[in-house]
């Protein structure tokens, strides 16, 4: 049985359609990633997964339940990390896992046993009886991701789990994801950062303005754009004669410059020692040379006419790039 | 995958409750200084009406000579209605701030939701109501009895849940602590037009009307009785009934608000 | 342009700031409106009976003698509320950009209480109305009305001179919005809501010789009975003595604030 199922979801605020008739399908089991641009409609599909939204329109199941009629028995199922972490300040981090696991009718002593293993597992057992308000970001992400685990859900929400943390923090929670998911745990995680999709998830959607624009898996959905190629410039040698050799590999694509070759090879880095032996066995010298993925980004401005929000670089590696 | 086994269900809602009203009490005791808006505002308006209107007790048909016996459970039922309308504007910052989701995404009842909320109102408007009962006798009010005072701290612990009743009503209607002014305002209003300041015979033709069909005349003639007189079970179940029938009305709106939250 | 005509442009667009300011957002300037309004309504209603007291002066109606007290609790409001206004303009740091431009520094306080000063003239016309629509006379009739409204504004100018000191010295609005039951405090011990001779001790003793009595005392007498130069002097002389504390403590908290920055 399918962990989640969506027919023609919809969602009207005021005269405004924020999500138009939504069709996707989560398998059990697989990290589902739902990728947009702020405001494409995620989030507001996600509150209506996990009932928080009434929808408008269409229907959907989540772990088998009807997400409007068995409104309880979904939220018994699921465990949700929302884009604004729902923390109390003055709680300790113990405090609110053993909260939540009371909010899920766990008894008092599995609730404790369950914070204490959880609070271990996210590395947040030496700040368990420290005021939330006093967590660093990561930390407090990390707790909230604890706190939707207390009951063992059958499918997890992520609401875009790792926005405005640092690159180490956010590499923590996708092995943390990747663990889970490993155990049993269908997760369905919205982002912005088509690394992430592209990272974690074993099938994507793209969402734009409330539509579903592009579903498959990662790699398929990059194969429909195109091949990746390989991008050279040469040391010595001619251009018209590295052409001519890399024709017989791949597909030669316009050059972006006077030196620089670029050729649409099928099988990817496979390619790359065939291009550097075959100019090698023609006397030309490569001076650089790299091989160009399509990426995720691609997809959506070829399905939607403009880009994806880059990652956010760290200030300390442009500032060494800059020097 | 199954998920967690979990407690039948009215234990689950017990712990629930007994844990939201844990989280509340963070509230009083992890904020410095967060106890004394609370207490100081109904003391304030004891101390000040008591200096103010002291007088009124000459007038020809007031039934106490002792103005703080007759103002000390209005006092404490202010108390309450601030703690209340206080726990309405936590409920508001707790939705702006997202800590709401968390609740409403559980699996535990909407009204279990609500009762923590409430019930801890409940309690912690005792906290004031002591505090202005003991400033009252030291001023020299009557000492009510037991059950004088058991009657009137029921009275404070059921208008303070009405009081969070109407406060969370207006946090889930609005999601705003903006509405706070709206919550304070309307438990001043039904407190206070009634015999508050003076018996009924003796107020204004208008506010007398009024009092006359406002609920909490009679919750306030049955929290007063003790400190003017004795107590009498006819002085009393006017006075549980309104709170009642308010409880039931006001619970009402703001189950209904909660459950609408999703729409 | 002489330098003073210049500084009195400042003030004029700081005032008008201040102004724009209060009157957009109705969320917080209801309070300041409607809490009075409504106590004025359950003090009359409930306490009326109080002017068949002996000793309490001669009315028509007790709403007659409560509308001065009314007054007096929104301009008391209304300072807060200036109070609030300016620590939220630190917090948010737009007094730094007051503070480095070419203005002397007091046309910053005197902007913001212009904003207070239209509060406390809105109150006095709004009470005033009030007062009428629902059957109060104005003894001194129109002479009246203006005395009041004269005293009511420059009282609301005297105090939020004082919420400004305070929002300077702690840079907070949550520390000037804790102030709010101190409001109610000297509210209460003075008389703005009952005559001081028939106050119970010692809250009577203090109204005695809290200014605001005489503030209230120099607003009331043209409504009640009469106009009595002698109260007006007396609530005159109460105002500037608020003015001058208000500019005092403004004086040191801004030297303070210009200090922490």
């Amino acid at each position: 049985m399918p962990a989640i199922v969506v027919e023609g979801l919809e969602r009207t605020f005021d005269e405004v359609l924020a999500v138009r008739g939504v069709d996707l399908e989560v398998a059990e089991g697989e990290i589902f990633g739902f990728l947009g641009p702020n405001g494409a409609g995620k989030t507001t599909t996600v509150r209506m997964l996990t009932t928080l939204l009434l929808p408008t329109g269409g229907r959907a199941t989540v772990a088998g339940h009807d997400v409007v009629k068995e409104a309880r028995s979904v939220r018994a199922s699921i465990g949700v990390a929302l884009q604004e972490a729902a923390l109390d300040p003055l709680m300790t981090g113990r405090e609110l896992i053993r909260l939540q696991a009371t909010l899920q009718g766990l008894p008092g002593a599995e609730g404790r046993r369950r914070a204490d293993d959880l609070l271990d597992r996210v590395d947040l057992a030496e700040a368990a009886d420290r005021r939330v308000g006093t967590y660093s970001g990561g930390m407090q992400r990390r707790l909230d991701l604890a706190a939707a685990l207390v009951h063992e859900p059958r499918v997890l929400f992520l609401d875009e789990p790792t926005t405005g943390l640092d690159p180490v923090s956010r590499k923590t929670i996708w092995e943390e994801v990747r663990t889970l998911n490993d155990e049993g745990t269908t997760v369905f995680l919205t982002t912005q950062y088509l690394e992430e999709a592209d990272q974690l998830a074993d099938n994507v959607a793209i969402i734009d303005r409330g539509n579903i624009v592009a579903e498959g898996t990662p790699e398929s959905l990059k194969a429909q754009i195109g091949h990746p190629h390989i991008q050279l410039q040469l040391a010595e040698g001619s251009v018209a004669e590295a052409e001519e050799v890399c024709s017989g590999i791949g597909r030669l694509l316009p050059p972006t410059d006077a030196k620089t070759i670029l050729v649409e090879v099928e099988n990817g880095a496979g390619d790359i020692a065939r291009v550097v032996r075959a100019l090698d066995d023609a006397g030309i010298a490569v001076e650089s040379l790299e091989l160009v993925k399509p990426t995720l980004d691609d997809v959506f401005v070829a399905k939607t006419g403009h880009h994806l929000p880059k990652d956010e670089e760290p200030e300390a590696e442009s500032e060494q790039v800059e020097a | 995958m199954e998920t967690a086994a979990t407690l039948p269900g009215w234990r689950a809602n017990l712990a629930t409750i007994a844990a939201l009203m844990a989280r509340a009490k963070n509230e009083l005791l992890r904020v410095p200084g967060a106890a004394i808006p609370g207490v100081l505002a109904p003391t304030i308006f004891f101390l000040g009406l008591n200096g103010v209107f002291g007088a009124l007790t000459q007038l020809k048909g007031f039934t106490t000579g002792a103005y703080e016996s007759f103002i000390v459970p209005v006092s404490m039922l202010q108390g309450a209605g601030f703690t209340g309308a206080a726990a309405g504007v936590n409920l508001a910052r707790d939705i702006e701030q997202g800590w709401t989701d968390r609740l409403l995404v559980s699996p535990a009842p909407r009204w279990v939701l609500l009762a923590g909320a409430v019930l801890a109102a409940s309690a912690r408007a005792l906290i004031p109501a002591t505090f202005v009962l003991v400033i009252a006798l030291l001023l020299g009010a009557g000492w009510p009895g037991i059950g004088g005072l058991l009657i009137a701290y029921f009275m404070v612990a059921a208008m303070a849940a009405v009081a969070a009743c109407w406060g969370s009503s207006l946090a889930l209607r609005f999601k705003s602590q903006s509405a706070a002014p709206l919550m304070q305002a309307g438990m001043m209003a039904l407190i206070l037009t009634t015999t508050a300041y003076a018996p009924l015979l003796l107020l204004q033709p208008w506010m007398r009307s009024v009092a006359k069909v406002n609920p909490v005349t009679d919750v306030i003639e049955a929290a007063r009785q003790g400190f003017v007189g004795g107590v009498s079970w006819a002085e009393t179940w006017p006075g549980v009934v309104a709170l009642l029938g308010l409880l039931v009305v006001l619970g009402a709106w703001a189950l209904r608000e909660m459950r609408r939250t999703a729409a | 342009m002489s330098e003073l005509a210049v500084n009195m442009r400042v003030v004029r667009a700081l005032g008008m700031r201040s102004i724009r300011q209060t009157f957009r957002r109705p969320q917080l300037m209801a309070p300041i409106v409607v809490f009075p309004t409504l106590l004025l309504a359950i003090q009359t209603g409930g306490a009326g009976g109080a002017i068949n007291l002996p000793g309490f002066p001669p009315v028509h109606s007790f709403l007659q003698f409560m509308v001065a007290g009314a007054m007096m609790q929104s301009l008391m409001l209304a300072g807060n509320s200036g109070g609030i206004a300016l620590a939220v303009d630190i917090e948010m740091g737009f007094t730094d950009r007051l503070f480095s431009a070419p203005i002397p520094r007091y046309t910053i306080v005197l902007g913001r209480l212009a904003g207070t000063a239209a509060l406390g003239f809105f109150a006095a016309l709004w009470f005033l109305a009030i007062a009428l629509i629902f059957g109060a006379t104005i003894h001194s009739g129109v002479a009246g009305a203006l005395i009041a409204i004269a005293l009511v504004t420059a009282t609301a100018m005297a105090v939020g001179g004082i919420g400004a000191a305070i929002a300077l010295r702690t840079g907070s609005a949550s520390v000037v919005q804790g102030l709010f039951p101190l409001v109610l405090v000297v509210l209460f011990l003075s008389s703005a809501f009952f005559p001081n001779e028939l106050m119970i001790q010692p809250a009577k003793a203090i109204a005695e010789y809290n200014p605001l009595s005489f503030v209230v005392e120099g607003v009331r007498g043209p409504i009640i009975s009469g106009i009595d130069a002698n109260e007006l002097l007396d609530a005159v002389l109460a105002i500037l003595g608020i003015v001058v504390l208000g500019l005092a403590l403004s004086a040191r908290a801004l030297r303070h604030r210009l200090r922490v920055g």
